[in-house]
């Protein structure tokens, strides 16, 4: 998990830009203006944006059913009746790619968003509050996070009950739970570092000063403030955690039928290395593409989050 | 190299053994063999995979520590390499006249590896050790037609059904009697026509008086009478033979030793094959398999082989899931199964369509008993399934061990009902192995699930009976047939062997009527060996045939 080693106080404003007037220059505009001029942000916005539509309606790309396989043609080479040929059960390998990233996306955003909550909220306790619930909820994350990533998820997926293989909502909770509860502790500690940055700052008490309570002060003067680290972090974690789902898909615990998962796929391509590799390559390449979108992605907004970079 | 446990007696075909089948174009036939009558002499190494038991043939049960224990252990009968016909290997004679008191004498002179003499009572000792429950040996029930086997089980329940008041009656068989050093007599509670046939089975070697000092050491080192001794047995490393100088039967090794090194899995040994750094390797992976890959990474150093093994697709008993009742329904998912593309397309050709349900190895084969109730039509299947009614629950399952590389042909054969039938058919996995064994041994597991039979002993009875007979040990389905117990009772009675396989031939005429279990396919072995030997055969059972294998 990638973790930010210095956390930077977010900026207030720009001294080269205090000259202009007019405009309001608040820290998201400012970001945007940055991000703006990135391409690399354009390059990972529009690819998202394509697997995100993929996602939802991969009936826009591809007319074959996913799950109708033709046997006899199986691991029939790319060109031959179907774009990206067929695997060995004999289905059209490009309406699985299409398909499986639906899969993907959905275990990707739900876990980041269950690890900002969790990890977001847990972060912000510990961190303005301090003391023992400090100690105590530090020494919890760092329970989780001693667990290694893949052997936790492992022990996790294989120890849930049946209930969870019901139907395909529930395949990739049961994905996304694994992921969150191993996930979160980064985050925790990520918004708590944060937190306690903010903390000491003049307009927080100030606030207290005139007699906010402990809800507004987070809300309005500490969140706004810490919450710029933990947005780039998840978002490149969200490309790391479409691959961990990938991962566990590949070793036949994570996603399962009736989901359809790229990670599945190159589980079951694997046989065909030395003979029919196209049937690993196209799964394999939309996983890495979709990895790589969001990791880039994570890149632009750290680089329009951080004053220092620019 | 199939995982298949002979004791649960299905279904087990392991990682290792789905990557085992071979390949091939269905030309198998024909030879197989590179030439044979190479030099005597040399080393050579085996592909070879952890024994689950100690080194004992009465407790060994899978191919891991088969294999080493087949070339150990000399049988009373030894099955011919090519056609797995029976002859008198240990035994001098095996006479009977009414199927049901046999007489065996040994051949005298023979001795075990340690230089002691094979007597009866070694015979009869191990065989009592062996089906005296508390012993715990794997082979146990192989001597269930023996009469007083009864006797040496335990009765108790629970956990140690062997405890106190479970304890068996009597620690040896009434049925096994020594009238000399060199003759012992065999008396069956009933009529068993294939008795001899069975004794070439590993479970009924002789042990030595020093196995019964320390059971336990003999385990890691056992002390044979085969054409080859164990040296030593490196744990998760590799075990080790030698030839045995004092060898007097007609089955005797070209090669001075033979060193099984032990692999996790197939595919590392594979390429150590094609390294010339392992000499024979008894499996073919997947990986190899797809597009006849090993014929071209080893040309002209590969075989395939059909082996004495079926895979069938089982009904769950009628009390547990009633949707599969009606025969016509049975008939028309068997109907809506592509064996051939299936075969073709997942298995590499490895496999054969079956036509019944006893393999082609065996005498008294008859091709075709499944009729067309077993070819592909998927229309006539459709039509079938809609006279009869429809099928009566909303979805087919098909249950699998997950642990045996089964996904892919399962999920290939629910596509294919699927696509013949309209009906939604779902490919389930049961963790492993034993979980699933448990789920049918309790009756819990609806709907089909797959069962892979390998066979014993090369015997027609031994594809029917223990499968089919009313209330056997491994009837999964619970099939029942009056007329079908009859016919098996009346083949095991029958003196004349002709006489015998014409009645087994009736008896599975009647499987088909009822299609008791949907037949999928008959096994086949494939290897592949190296640059420096040459010789390799396979035998009926899926080994090597060392007699044939020499240094080049």
């Amino acid at each position: 998990m990638t973790e930010q080693s210095i956390v930077e106080a977010p900026p207030t404003v720009d001294p080269h830009d205090a000259g202009e007037v007019g405009e309001e220059r608040s820290l998201a505009s400012d970001a945007w203006r940055a991000m703006r001029r990135n391409p690399l942000f354009w390059v990972s916005a529009v690819m998202i944006a394509v697997f995100v539509v993929m996602a939802a309606f991969p009936g826009l790309f591809t007319r074959t059913d996913p799950t109708v396989p033709v046997l006899a043609e199986a691991r029939s080479r790319p060109g031959d009746g179907t774009w990206f040929g067929r695997d060995i059960q004999g289905y059209d390998i490009y309406a699985r790619c299409i398909y499986g990233a639906r899969a993907s996306i959905l275990v990707g955003l739900f876990t980041s968003i269950g690890t900002v909550l969790l990890g977001g909220t847990v972060g912000v306790i510990a961190g303005y509050v301090g003391g023992w619930v400090d100690s105590l909820l530090s020494r919890i994350g760092d329970v989780f996070f001693a667990i290694p990533l893949l052997l936790g998820a492992i022990i996790f997926l294989v120890s849930l009950p049946d209930f969870f293989n019901n139907n395909y909502l529930l395949i990739v909770l049961k994905v996304v739970l694994a992921l969150v509860v191993l996930g979160w502790p980064s985050l925790a500690r990520l918004m708590r570092s944060s937190v306690i940055q903010v903390k000491p700052n003049d307009y927080v008490q100030a606030a207290r000063a005139l007699g906010a309570s402990p809800g507004r002060i987070i809300r309005s003067h500490v969140l706004p403030n810490a919450l710029a680290p933990m947005i780039v972090v998840a978002t490149i974690n969200l490309g790391a955690y479409i691959a961990a789902e990938a991962t566990l898909s590949f070793l036949g615990i994570g996603l399962q039928y009736p989901a359809i998962s790229w990670g599945i796929d190159i589980s079951s391509a694997i046989v065909g290395l030395r003979t029919t590799p196209h049937m690993l390559f196209f799964p394999g390449m939309f996983l890495s593409l979709a990895v790589l979108a969001f990791i880039m992605l994570g890149d632009a907004v750290r680089d329009a989050l951080d004053p220092k970079s620019r | 190299m199939r995982g298949t446990t002979r004791t649960v007696a299905v279904a087990a075909m392991s990682a290792v053994a789905l990557l085992a089948a071979g390949c091939g174009s269905g030309d198998s036939d024909g030879d197989q063999s590179s030439a044979g009558g190479g030099a005597e002499g040399g080393e050579i190494t085996v592909y070879g995979c952890n024994p689950q038991n100690p080194l004992v043939p009465q407790n060994t049960g899978e191919t891991c520590g088969g294999d080493v224990l087949d070339q150990v252990f000399s049988k009373l009968v030894h099955y011919d390499a090519d056609t797995a016909a029976p002859e008198n290997d240990q035994a001098e004679s095996i006479d009977t006249d009414d199927n049901q008191n046999f007489t065996i004498k040994i051949k005298q002179g023979l001795k075990f590896h340690d230089g002691t003499e094979i007597k009866a009572k070694n015979f009869v000792d191990a065989w009592n050790y062996a089906a005296y429950a508390p012993n715990g040996q794997y082979n146990g029930y192989f001597f269930e037609p023996i009469e007083g086997f009864g006797d040496l089980q335990c009765t108790g329940d629970g956990d140690d059904p062997c405890a106190k008041a479970g304890k068996p009656k009597a620690e040896e068989m009434t049925g096994l009697q020594v009238v000399d050093d060199y003759t012992f007599t065999i008396k069956t509670t009933e009529k068993v026509s294939n008795l001899p046939v069975r004794l070439g089975y590993s479970a009924f070697a002789a042990l030595p008086d020093v196995f019964f000092d320390d059971p336990e050491a003999f385990g890691n080192k056992p002390v044979g009478s085969g054409p080859y001794k164990l040296d030593a047995w490196n744990k998760e490393q590799s075990i080790v033979l030698s030839k045995n100088a004092d060898y007097t039967g007609d089955w005797p090794g070209k090669v001075d030793k033979i060193t099984f090194k032990i692999y996790q899995d197939v595919d590392p040994a594979y390429n150590d094959v094609l390294a010339d750094n392992l000499d024979i390797v008894t499996s073919i992976p997947a990986s190899a398999l797809i597009d006849d890959k090993y014929k071209s990474d080893l040309p002209d150093r590969n075989a395939q082989k059909e082996t004495g093994r079926i895979d069938v697709l089982d009904f769950a008993p009628s009390s547990v899931d009633p949707n599969y009742d009606s025969v016509e329904v049975r008939k028309a998912i068997s109907m809506a199964i592509d064996r051939d593309t299936i075969i073709q397309q997942i298995f590499n050709g490895t496999r054969t369509p079956a036509t019944g349900w006893v393999s082609p190895v065996v005498d008294g084969y008859k091709a075709d008993q499944c009729g067309e109730a077993c070819t592909y039509d998927a229309e006539k299947a459709k039509s079938t399934l809609e006279a009869a009614g429809g099928f009566p629950g909303d979805k087919i399952t098909l249950s699998y061990n997950a642990d045996g590389g089964h996904k892919e042909w399962t999920e290939a054969t629910c596509n294919s009902i699927k696509q013949a039938l309209g009906v939604d058919c779902v490919a389930q996995g049961v963790v492993d192995f034993a979980t699933f064994r448990s789920q049918i041994g309790d009756r819990k597991m609806k709907g089909m699930f797959r069962a892979g039979w390998q066979m014993d002993y090369p015997s027609i009875e031994n594809f029917l009976a223990p499968l089919y007979k009313t209330g056997a040990s491994s009837n999964d389905g619970d099939y029942s047939n009056p007329e079908f117990d009859d016919l098996i009772d009346q083949a095991a009675a029958a003196t004349d062997e002709a006489e015998a396989n014409s009645l087994y031939q009736q008896a599975e005429a009647l499987l088909a009527e009822d299609m008791a279990s949907i037949p999928m396919w008959y096994g086949k072995t494939t290897m592949g060996w190296s640059n420096n030997v040459t010789g390799v055969k396979i035998t009926a059972f899926g080994t090597v045939d060392y007699t044939q294998v020499s240094v080049q």
